[in-house]
C-alpha cells in the first residue's frame, strides 16, 4: 500500500478526505520551488493588505 | 493640550497609542494605561508552546518604548469610565487600578479628552467547570494565550515527551474549551506543532492526537470557513482543514461545547445534543474570551454600564445591533469608525469593541447550547482598526469635531494569516492564507461571500518562512525601530 493511502483506512472522518500524495509533500519543502512560492506569496499578502488600508 | 487615554497595550492599543503618539507630537498627551509591563507578540506563542522560542523571544519590556515614544505609561489596569465626568467636575475620566509601577493596588482617575479602549479579552476560563476560575488558567490543561501560559505548555509538553520515549503511550487533546470560543486558529497551530514535535523527538507513534472543536465543520476558523480557488476549482477550506488532519493522522471531534474539565477527561455535548466524556494526557484547550468587565457611570452615579457595553462586556461601536435573524444580516451591520454611539469621544479597536453578531452560522444544540464560533477580532484587522481609530482621534483633536472620521469595516478589509504546522527552517510547513474581506459580503459576492481572486490558501515551507519573518518584523515594528511605520499593520 502506498505510504498516502494508509490513513484512509483508520478513520471514516479520514475516508472522506484528501490526503496528498508523496509528490505534493515533497513540493511542500523543495526548496526552489517553496522559494518561488515565497515571492508569489508575499506578492498577493502585499496586493490584499494595499486592499486593506 | 489634548489628552488621550489608550486602555490595552495589545497588537489595537499599541499600534493606536504609537502613531497618535506620532501624529499628535508633543503638543498633546497620550497616555497608556495596561496591567502588563510586556509586550508580547502572541501568534509566536505558539513556538513558546512547544520549546522552539523562549518567553523572552516573543516579549519585550514596553516602558522604555513608551518612553522613548513620548507616552506616558501606566502600568495599571481600567476599573471604570465616567463620561460625563462627576458631580465635582465635567471632565471624562477613566479610574485606573495600578499592578506595577510600585503602586499595585492604588487607584488613580485620569481625566481624558478622548479614550480608546482597547483592553483586548479576559481570558474567560471561568466559563467552563474546572478549565479555570475567573481569568486564571486551571491545573488540568494548559494554555498558550500568554507567554507564561505557552512556557508552563511547554514544560508539560516536555515531561510528556520523556515519558513517551520510557515506553508509557499518552494521549492529546487540543481545541475550544467552551461552546462560544473564538482563536480556533490558535489551537489549530498548536495542536500540529505538538504532532511536528512529537515526530522529531521520535515518538509520533506512541501519541494519540484528537481536535475538539465548537465549529460546525473543520476550517470554520469563525469565519465561516472560506472558499480559495486550487487547481481551476472554487473549494472550501472545509476541505483543505480535513487533508491536513488525515494527513497528520490527527483525529476531529466538532460542533463540540465542552462542558467540564476533570483531571485527565473533559465532558462534552455536541451540535446533535448527544453527550459523552473524552480522555486525556495533555490537552491544552482555548477559553472563551469576555470584555475586561469594565464599569461605566453617569455623571450622578448611575451604572450605565449596558449602555456603554455589551451584555459580553465588549464596547457598543457604531455597529448594528439590531440585525435579528441570521437571514438578515449583512456586511453593513459591522461597525466601520469604533465610535460609541453615546459618547463620541469613546472609541473601541481590537478585541474590545463588541460585534454586531458573529460571522459563522449560528448553531446550538437541541438542549439549547448556543455552539458555534465567535467572531475573529485579532491580528491584521486588530493593527488595522487601531491605526485608523488612532487616525480619527488624532483628525478630531487637531482639526476639531467636525473631522472626518477614518473607517476600517472589517466587511471591507482582508486579512493575511499565517497558520504553522510545525517549525524548522528547512522542514517546517505552514498554511499561509488570504481572506478578503474578512467579513463575507453576500450582496457584493454571491456565493462564497468573498473575492476568490484575492482568498487563497496554502500550505508549506515558504509559509513558515513568512511566519518566521513576521515574528521579527512585528516585533521590530512594535518596538518602534527605525522604519517601524513602513511595516504594514
Amino acid at each position: 500500500m502506498k505510504k498516502e493511502e494508509v490513513n484512509f483506512g483508520k478513520t471514516d472522518n479520514f475516508n472522506l478526505t484528501m490526503i496528498p500524495g508523496s509528490f505534493a509533500k515533497k513540493m511542500r519543502t523543495c526548496l526552489i520551488w517553496q522559494f518561488i512560492r515565497f515571492l508569489a506569496i508575499n506578492i498577493k499578502m502585499l496586493v490584499v493588505v494595499s486592499k486593506s488600508h | 493640550m489634548a489628552r488621550l487615554v489608550v486602555l490595552g497595550g495589545g497588537v489595537s492599543g499599541h499600534t493606536a497609542a504609537t502613531f497618535a503618539a506620532k501624529w499628535l507630537g508633543s503638543a498633546h498627551e497620550v497616555v497608556v494605561v495596561t496591567p502588563n509591563s510586556k509586550w508580547n507578540w502572541i501568534p509566536s506563542n505558539i513556538w513558546v508552546g512547544v520549546g522552539q522560542m523562549t518567553k523572552e523571544e516573543v516579549t519585550f519590556d514596553l516602558a522604555p518604548v513608551y518612553a522613548k515614544a513620548g507616552i506616558t505609561y501606566k502600568q495599571a489596569k481600567a476599573v471604570s469610565l465616567n463620561p460625563e465626568g462627576n458631580e465635582s467636575s465635567d471632565k471624562s475620566f477613566v479610574t485606573i487600578e495600578y499592578t506595577g509601577q510600585d503602586k499595585a493596588g492604588t487607584t488613580e482617575n485620569i481625566e481624558y479628552d478622548y479614550v480608546i479602549n482597547a483592553t483586548g479579552p479576559k481570558l474567560n476560563f471561568g466559563a467552563t467547570e474546572g478549565l479555570g476560575i475567573g481569568s486564571e488558567l486551571g491545573e488540568h490543561t494548559v494554555s498558550v494565550c500568554t507567554a507564561d501560559h505557552a512556557e508552563h505548555a511547554s514544560h508539560e509538553l516536555e515531561k510528556c515527551i520523556e515519558a513517551m520515549k520510557a515506553g508509557t503511550r499518552k494521549k492529546f487533546l487540543v481545541g475550544t474549551g467552551h461552546g462560544m470560543c473564538t482563536c480556533q486558529g490558535a489551537a489549530f497551530e498548536y495542536i500540529f506543532n505538538i504532532e511536528h514535535e512529537l515526530n522529531k523527538a521520535g515518538v509520533r507513534d506512541m501519541a494519540d492526537i484528537k481536535w475538539i472543536s465548537n465549529e460546525s465543520f473543520l476550517g470554520d476558523f469563525g469565519m465561516g470557513g472560506l472558499h480559495m480557488k486550487v487547481g481551476g476549482y472554487v473549494v472550501s477550506s472545509k476541505l483543505f482543514a480535513e487533508s491536513l488532519f488525515a494527513e497528520r493522522n490527527v483525529d476531529w471531534m466538532i460542533g463540540a461545547h465542552v462542558s467540564k474539565v476533570e483531571a485527565g477527561s473533559i465532558d462534552y455535548e455536541l451540535l446533535d445534543g448527544t453527550t459523552g466524556k473524552e480522555s486525556f494526557d495533555f490537552s491544552m484547550l482555548i477559553p472563551p474570551f469576555a470584555g475586561v468587565g469594565l464599569k461605566a457611570f453617569a455623571k450622578d452615579g448611575e451604572d450605565i454600564t449596558s449602555t456603554v457595553f455589551a451584555p459580553n462586556g465588549f464596547m457598543k461601536v457604531d455597529a448594528n445591533y439590531g440585525a435579528g435573524a441570521y437571514e438578515n444580516w449583512k456586511a453593513s451591520d459591522w461597525p466601520r469608525t469604533y465610535q460609541n454611539p453615546t459618547y463620541s469621544n469613546m472609541f473601541a479597536c481590537g478585541i474590545a469593541f463588541a460585534p454586531p453578531h458573529i460571522i459563522s452560522k449560528p448553531m446550538s444544540s437541541p438542549n439549547g447550547t448556543p455552539i458555534n464560533p465567535t467572531p475573529p477580532r485579532t491580528g491584521m484587522p486588530s493593527g488595522i482598526i487601531g491605526k485608523a481609530v488612532a487616525h480619527s482621534v488624532c483628525d478630531l483633536i487637531t482639526k476639531g469635531d467636525a473631522a472626518h472620521l477614518h473607517e476600517a469595516s472589517m466587511a471591507e478589509m482582508g486579512a493575511a494569516c499565517v497558520a504553522s504546522a510545525g517549525k524548522g527552517i528547512f522542514t517546517g510547513t505552514a498554511a499561509a492564507m488570504t481572506v478578503y474581506p474578512v467579513v463575507p459580503d453576500y450582496e457584493k459576492y454571491p456565493g462564497t461571500g468573498r473575492d476568490t481572486d484575492y482568498t487563497f490558501g496554502e500550505i508549506g515551507l515558504a509559509g513558515h518562512w513568512i511566519k518566521h519573518i513576521l515574528h521579527h518584523l512585528f516585533i521590530w515594528k512594535a518596538e518602534l525601530k527605525p522604519g517601524w511605520t513602513l511595516i504594514p499593520e
